[in-house]
C-alpha cells in the first residue's frame, strides 16, 4: 500500500462517512458503490463454468487474502508504517458465489467512521451461472487504488493467470 | 582561525555513534534472519522466477523453515534466500514442518518497502521428492508445491495447510 492508497482510502471513507453511514454488510457496500465517489460496478462474463468460478473462489480467496500486511514508506521528512489485516469470505450457495473482500488497519490509518466486524468493506465479487459454460460476475470495487487485487479476482473468475495478488501494491 | 580538527567533545560523540553501530550490528545479528543449515537429503526442490515488472523496484524471494513442536509452537530454524533459480533444501521427513516463502518487494524511487509470505504446513515423507513453483509475477505470486515419488514426473498438488490444522490434529488426540 502506497500514498496513494492511504490517499485513497481517504477519500472514500470521507465520502462515504460525509454522506452515508460507511457499509456495515456486504449488502449495503453493494447499494453504496454505485453512488460512491471513488468506486465503482464492474460486470461481465466469462467462458467458464459456474461451478469452476466458485470452486477459485473458495480456495483462493482464503489462501491469497486472509493475511496482515505491513509497508513501510520512507522520505526524508516522514517514516510511515501501515498494518492491515484483510479478511475474505466466501459465500457459495446452488445459484451465487460471493467473495468479500474487508480491510482493516491495525496501524498507520485513522478511521473515522464506523469499522463493521472485519473491516471496511473494500470489494464483492458476485458469481451467478448464465449458461453451463458462462458465468457473470458483479464486481462491486474501488475505482481507485487497489488494481492488483481487482486484477487477480478478474484472473480466478477467468481462470487465467491464477495467482496471489502482492498486497503490498 | 587555527582550530584543532576533533575536539574531545567531537571525539565522544563520534564514539557514542560507532558503540550505537556496533551494538545495531550485534543485536541484528542476535535476532535477525539466520541462514537454514540445510544439511540434510535434499527432498524440496525449489524453481523460482521473479520479476518486479519495473527497473526501479527489486523483488527477493526467501523460504523461513521452522520445526513444528508437539505442541505445534514454531521453532525458526533458518532462512533460505531463492536468490537462483533451482535450489534444493533438505527437510527432516517423519514431522511437520512450516514453510514461510517470503516476497520482499523494495521501490527505489518510492523508498517504499512490504513483505508478502505464503505459508503452509508440510510433512514431508521418506523417499519423496517435493517440487516446489515460486513465481512472482505482474505483482501476482503463485506458491505450488506438488509430492513426486523419484524418477516419476508426476505425483500430486499438495494444499496449502494452515497452522491451525496442527493444532486441531493434536486436540483431537
Amino acid at each position: 500500500m502506497n500514498r496513494y492508497h492511504v490517499f485513497a482510502m481517504f477519500l472514500s471513507v470521507l465520502v462515504l462517512s460525509g454522506c452515508i453511514s460507511h457499509p456495515q454488510t456486504a449488502e449495503e457496500f453493494r447499494k453504496a458503490v454505485p453512488a460512491a465517489f471513488s468506486a465503482k460496478v464492474e460486470t461481465f462474463e466469462v467462458n467458464r463454468p459456474f461451478s469452476q468460478v466458485a470452486s477459485t473462489f473458495q480456495k483462493m480467496g482464503p489462501n491469497c487474502l486472509a493475511k496482515t500486511i505491513k509497508t513501510t514508506s520512507q522520505t526524508n521528512m516522514s517514516y510511515q508504517v501501515i498494518v492491515t489485516t484483510y479478511k475474505p469470505t466466501v459465500v457459495v450457495t446452488g445459484k451465487k458465489a460471493e467473495l468479500h473482500v474487508q480491510q482493516h488497519h491495525e496501524q498507520g490509518v485513522l478511521n473515522v467512521s464506523k469499522e463493521p466486524d472485519g473491516g471496511y468493506y473494500l470489494l464483492v465479487a458476485d458469481a451467478q451461472p448464465v449458461t453451463q459454460t458462462k458465468t457473470r460476475i458483479d464486481l462491486y470495487r474501488p475505482s481507485i487504488g487497489h488494481g492488483v487485487l481487482i486484477q487477480a479476482v478478474k484472473n480466478w473468475a477467468t481462470g487465467e493467470n491464477i495467482g496471489c495478488p502482492d498486497l503490498t501494491k | 582561525m587555527n582550530r584543532s580538527v576533533w575536539s574531545p567533545l567531537d571525539i565522544g560523540r563520534i564514539a557514542f555513534i560507532v558503540l550505537l553501530v556496533c551494538t545495531a550490528s550485534f543485536l541484528a545479528g542476535c535476532f535477525g534472519s539466520k541462514t537454514y543449515p540445510n544439511t540434510l537429503e535434499k527432498n524440496l526442490h525449489v524453481h523460482t522466477a521473479t520479476d518486479s515488472g519495473s527497473w526501479f523496484s527489486h523483488v527477493r524471494a526467501a523460504v523461513d523453515i521452522h520445526r513444528v513442536g508437539e505442541d505445534c509452537a514454531l521453532d525458526y530454524e533458518g532462512t533460505v534466500q531463492l536468490a537462483d533459480p533451482k535450489i534444493d533444501i533438505g527437510i527432516p521427513p517423519h514431522r511437520w514442518s512450516y514453510l514461510v516463502f517470503v516476497f520482499a518487494n523494495s521501490s527505489f524511487l518510492a523508498n517504499r518497502s512490504g513483505t508478502i509470505t505464503y505459508e503452509t504446513l508440510l510433512k514431508a515423507r521418506p523417499n519423496y521428492h517435493y517440487e516446489i513453483a515460486v513465481r512472482y509475477r505482474d505483482d501476482m505470486y503463485h506458491v505450488g508445491i506438488r509430492e513426486t515419488l523419484p524418477n516419476q514426473s508426476t505425483g500430486r498438488e499438495i494444499e496449502p495447510l494452515e497452522l491451525s490444522a496442527c493444532r486441531s490434529s493434536t486436540g483431537r488426540k
